[in-house]
């Protein structure tokens, strides 16, 4: 099987989606959350589920007053390994699929 | 401490609400930023709110103005995109700016949604020279915020506020008094902080076109023909201000407005949206602690006209039936029967409300008192419109109107507050 590296460097290959996603995150003690599985709605109507592999990044920034964390995960998607970014809106505790 | 050594920052978003929806939507995955189009904030021309409340720099050679008709803005600029207004996100977005210019310094004045005056005063043994703290806090404002400001610097809050306005975006400008003849007195002086319309053309008339002009011009002639504003306006035109920065500024009045989805043709009607009015008027006399001393409306007909009407009262309140009923009463002396477009609330000469003269003819204060106090706290618990009056219900009216603020020093805040 082929392995396909989206390298974050090469963040051209990475579609803007801002797709909301159903999540199930892991929050520390101290209130950090890390996303650990979810749920995405295809185009034809389906759904995936995508285990969150690996947590590469995390990058906070409030753009326009709006607190927002961006997560760089990597999963196995369709067989292939993809690198894709995540966010999550704390004002509204919605997660997106940003990037991928 | 002495003017010589003031230094005041003056902070103006550039295009705020165009800049902030841009901001919020590039941060959701917009791909198209609003700021490199000819693009506007308007309101929903359906419920007859159809004004341009703010542009984009693009559009400046359609020559749209602010205030006016989409109608006539989608003439000037067919390919104009028009976004819907989102009130909470201007209130997220200033109050991000104040709370990243309070790292900067402890004395802040909020002047307007989009404006803050900041005293960096003897600042520099921290930040270093003025002008390079401004240039740091306008990029890091661009760089975290995701929108662009003009900071003026200068010795006192007109001139900054001059400065900050000279050339736009994303700019830092001076404006030291040693400056003023070179940089502001060459400027028409409807360009200067006070002078409105109405002053323009009296100026116009007498041969005042610049704010040079006006300054060159006899103190007391303009004082005697203006009165104390001329002698205001006067000293504005020289520079000379030296008010502090304010940071907790006394509320004067408050009020609210609101043009209805459909002309109000009869006193029912008008009644119910006077209601609607004082709701939210009461209310956030309530949440500041304030009583009423003097209660106005302000109606607005089909054709545009405008008229005004206002009541000290015999016991400053802030009940909403009260209050109701006083400008039921005002409304049924002003009203000549014509058709209504807008109409307006506003309680000013405000007291405190922990001391008031009860009296034996206006019944039971306490248990007006005790309802409002309980319909407070749901809506404080359970949102606006978990309590309503039954009155409103298939009225085509919402029970609590005005949602952009017309306020004296707080121009469009507080009831986002």
């Amino acid at each position: 099987m082929k392995v396909y590296y989206y390298n974050r460097n090469y963040g051209d290959f990475m579609k803007v989606l801002m797709k909301p996603i159903e999540m199930i995150a892991w929050f520390t003690q101290d209130g950090l959350p890390t996303p650990v599985r979810f749920r995405m709605e295809q185009p034809n109507g389906s759904y995936i589920v995508i285990k969150v592999a690996r947590t590469i990044a995390r990058q906070e920034e409030k753009l326009a007053g709006n607190p927002m964390i961006t997560f760089t995960c990597q999963s196995i998607v369709h067989g292939m390994e993809r690198l894709y970014e995540i966010r999550y809106e704390l004002k509204t505790c919605k997660w997106y699929v940003y990037k991928i | 401490m002495g003017t010589k050594n003031r230094i005041i920052f003056h902070i103006d978003v550039n295009s705020a609400y165009l800049s902030w929806e841009a901001a919020y939507r590039l941060q959701h995955g917009a791909t198209l930023d609003l700021r490199t189009i000819p693009s506007a904030v308007g309101g929903d021309a359906t419920t007859r709110h159809g004004i341009i409340l703010a542009k984009s720099i693009p559009t400046k050679p359609y020559k749209i103005q602010t205030g006016e008709s989409l109608y006539s803005a989608r003439l000037k600029c067919p390919n104009l995109t028009v976004v819907p207004p989102r009130y909470h996100l201007y209130m997220q977005c200033s109050k991000a700016l104040v709370s990243l210019l309070e790292e900067f310094s402890p004395s802040i004045q909020r002047f307007s949604i989009d404006e803050v005056f900041l005293d960096y005063s003897n600042m520099d043994i921290h930040w270093g020279d003025p002008i390079d703290a401004a240039h740091r806090i306008k990029d890091r404002i661009k760089e975290e915020l995701g929108f662009t400001v003009n900071i003026g610097v200068s010795s006192n809050k007109l001139l900054a506020k001059m400065a900050s306005d000279f050339e736009k975006p994303d700019r830092v400008h001076t404006l030291f008094p040693h400056e003023i003849q070179g940089k502001m007195w060459p400027l028409p002086v409807e360009e200067l902080f006070m002078v409105g319309r109405a002053t323009t053309s009296k100026l116009h008339k007498k041969g005042i076109f610049t704010i040079g002009q006006l300054a060159i011009s006899d103190p007391e002639l303009l004082t005697q023909w203006l009165k104390s504003h001329g002698r205001l306006i006067w000293q504005l035109a020289n520079g000379l201000e030296d008010s502090p920065i304010r940071e907790d500024y006394p509320v004067k009045g408050l009020g609210n407005s609101a043009t209805l989805p459909f002309d109000a043709e009869d006193r029912e009607t008008s009644h119910r949206a006077l209601l609607s009015l004082t709701e939210t008027v009461a209310m956030r006399l309530r949440d500041i602690r304030k009583f009423a001393g003097v209660l106005s409306i302000s109606i607005k007909d089909r054709d545009f006209q405008s008229y005004s009407h206002q009541r000290k009262l015999e016991v400053p309140t802030h009940s909403t039936n009260i209050l109701y009923g006083i400008a039921c009463e005002l409304f049924d002396e002003l009203w000549q029967g014509q058709p209504l477009r807008h109409l307006g609330v506003r309680a000013s000469q405000l007291h405190r409300d922990d001391l008031y003269q009860l009296s034996f003819f206006k019944g039971d204060i306490e248990r007006q008192k005790a309802l409002d106090t309980a319909v407070d706290k749901i809506r404080a618990q359970y949102g606006c419109d978990s309590v309503m009056r039954s009155s409103f219900l298939y009225s085509g009216l919402s029970p609590m109107m005005g949602g952009v603020i017309q306020e004296e020093e707080y121009p469009m805040m507080s009831s986002l507050l």
